[in-house]
């Protein structure tokens, strides 16, 4: 069943104006339940305007979108950011339950074990200003998690992370994710990291249109130094480069 | 062959960061001994030098430090203290109280919405730089005789320092975690208990720490002129009674307990409620 449906999606800003400036051009894919889509792209074509619209926080100009949650309850969403955007004053554990419902009787076991898969089960009494950057990022994907959410949309999560610590956090983004088999949602411009963790890859172009739609198939857990790995991200990095072609504007820009 | 270059100092390989961390502790209790020892000469000198001037200007008008100790004791002693030095704090209390339901909501809306920025600003500005003195005096004519002038007193000069703090402190908001809490459908409530009350707390602190001060000194002036008990009353009593000893000894009573609530009071509740900060933490 799909999670997220998506269905000529546009969305134009400034639409009618001299200015108007069309980002997202007929969109359209659907998400099964239990994957995990990486959303990959280089800056300017549309990758944050279509998260925005995902989470609600933008309209979109026309075509459909909808989450489905379990049961035809509201669906539930969880985020992590490019920052761990954690209160400073409240404890890591704190940080964990403010974002749950006051009436969920399990969450707090939940946060629990969710801190104890991201390796800071002994750092639940810890303010955030204590605990280095890569730390406060597993708490705010240990954060997202716990809150069980339908679809969880993962901006960028790496992005502010020196390549050691975001490589440790990748390999344990992937072992949280078989546990929980979240339905994720992740937006990255790295196309190397994209391969390591999707089970699928949807490119977009500038100028807003899905240029391809690339399933991988590779066993997990997968790791950077696997042969077959280095492999799928050599072709899907040569893929992009026929994109590039298409594109002289943005050649010529690189 | 062995490369100059690369060879670690031999002091630096000595040192292993446990005895590091010994070190740094005997030389933080080193600063800590250093810096009492300072504080006792500051006393010593500040007592020595009203020693010096007591001795030589003209008997009457200025006693000693012992005599004026007596007369501190006396006070303590007779009971006074407790009915003048606790009114005179009830009335500061209630002044704060005032200042604090009128100054937070406003300075709550300076700092949420433009509008009530532009509304309020100017007047909170004024009403900020009017002298404490003419707040004494306008207290006076409108309540004349009552304990109600020192409260207004103290309520008019330290509602402009917590309204313009709070503004200060809610422009400070962290933007992304309000945006973070939205995500993850915090309610409006949920927002403002835990994103934009603990950011003006800090904020609450020092506005209390600047206007009380401020708002002892005028609430003690209000009552010299328009008290019928507190420190101030009781500085105008011994002032007629032309007893300088006794002006002094209320005076450093004043003083004594302005120091243990800004030491003891004040300063730990910050320890405590500010924990989380990383300045404060090294601290405790």
């Amino acid at each position: 069943m799909a999670v997220l449906t998506v269905k000529d999606l546009c969305k134009t800003f400034g639409a009618g104006t001299a200015r108007s400036n069309r980002v997202l051009d007929h969109i359209s894919f659907d998400v099964r339940g239990q994957t995990f889509v990486s959303i990959v792209g280089p800056s300017g074509c549309g990758k944050s305007t279509l998260l925005n619209i995902i989470s609600g926080v933008e309209d979109h100009t026309s075509g459909h979108i909808s989450v489905t949650g379990d049961s035809g309850s509201p669906a539930r969403l969880g985020y992590v950011f490019q920052d761990p955007r954690l209160l400073p004053w409240r404890s890591v554990r704190k940080n964990m339950l403010y974002v749950q419902d006051s009436a969920d009787e399990a969450a707090g076991t939940r946060v629990d074990r969710y801190l104890d898969m991201v390796g800071l089960s002994k750092h639940g009494d810890f303010f955030p200003g204590q605990l280095s950057g890569g730390m406060q990022q597993r708490v705010g994907i240990a954060r997202a998690f716990a809150v069980e959410p339908d679809l969880l949309i993962m901006d960028e999560p790496f992005s502010h992370l020196d390549a050691i610590t975001a490589r440790g956090l990748r390999a344990q983004l992937q072992e949280i994710w078989s546990h929980s088999k979240k339905t994720v949602v992740f937006v990255t411009h790295d196309v190397v990291e994209a391969v390591e963790l999707s089970d699928r890859i949807i490119v977009l172009q500038p100028g807003g249109k899905i240029f391809e739609d690339i399933e991988i198939d590779l066993p997990r857990p997968r790791r950077q130094s696997d042969p077959a790995v280095a492999t799928l991200q050599a072709e899907v990095l040569a893929r992009l480069e026929n994109m590039k072609a298409l594109t002289p504007t943005v050649a010529s820009a690189v | 062959m062995s490369n100059p270059v690369i060879e670690a100092p031999p002091t630096a390989a000595a040192v292993t960061w446990q005895e590091g961390e010994v070190l740094a502790r005997r030389a933080s209790a080193r600063h800590k001994r250093k810096r009492l020892a300072l504080l006792v000469a500051g006393w010593a000198a500040m007592l020595g030098i009203w020693q010096v001037a007591a001795y030589y200007l003209p008997f009457g008008t200025l006693p000693n430090p012992l005599e004026v100790g007596a007369e501190m004791w006396d006070i303590v002693a007779g009971g006074a203290l407790v009915s003048d030095l606790f009114a005179s704090i009830a009335k500061t209390a209630v002044g704060f109280a005032v200042a604090g339901a009128i100054g937070a909501p406003v300075g709550y809306l300076m700092g949420r919405y433009n509008y009530w920025k532009a509304f309020f600003h100017d007047g909170v500005t004024v009403a900020g730089t009017i002298p404490a003195l003419t707040y004494a005096v306008l207290s006076l004519i409108i309540f004349g005789l009552s304990d109600l002038g020192p409260v207004l007193a103290v309520a008019l000069v330290s509602t402009p320092y917590v309204a313009l703090n709070v503004a200060e402190g809610i422009r400070g908001v962290d933007q992304s975690l309000v945006k973070m809490s939205q995500a993850f459908g915090r309610s409006p409530r949920q927002i403002r208990r835990e994103v934009f009350v603990p950011t003006i707390v800090p904020y609450v602190f020092a506005a209390i720490r600047m206007s009380f001060a401020v708002a002892w000194k005028v609430e003690a002036l209000t009552e010299v002129f328009g008290g019928t008990n507190g420190v101030g009353f009781q500085i105008r009593n011994e002032y007629q009674l032309f007893n300088i000893t006794g002006v002094i000894a209320w005076m450093g009573l004043f003083i004594v307990f302005m120091l243990l609530v800004e030491r003891l009071v004040l300063r730990k509740l910050e320890q405590r409620v500010l924990a989380w900060r990383p300045d404060e933490r090294a601290v405790q």
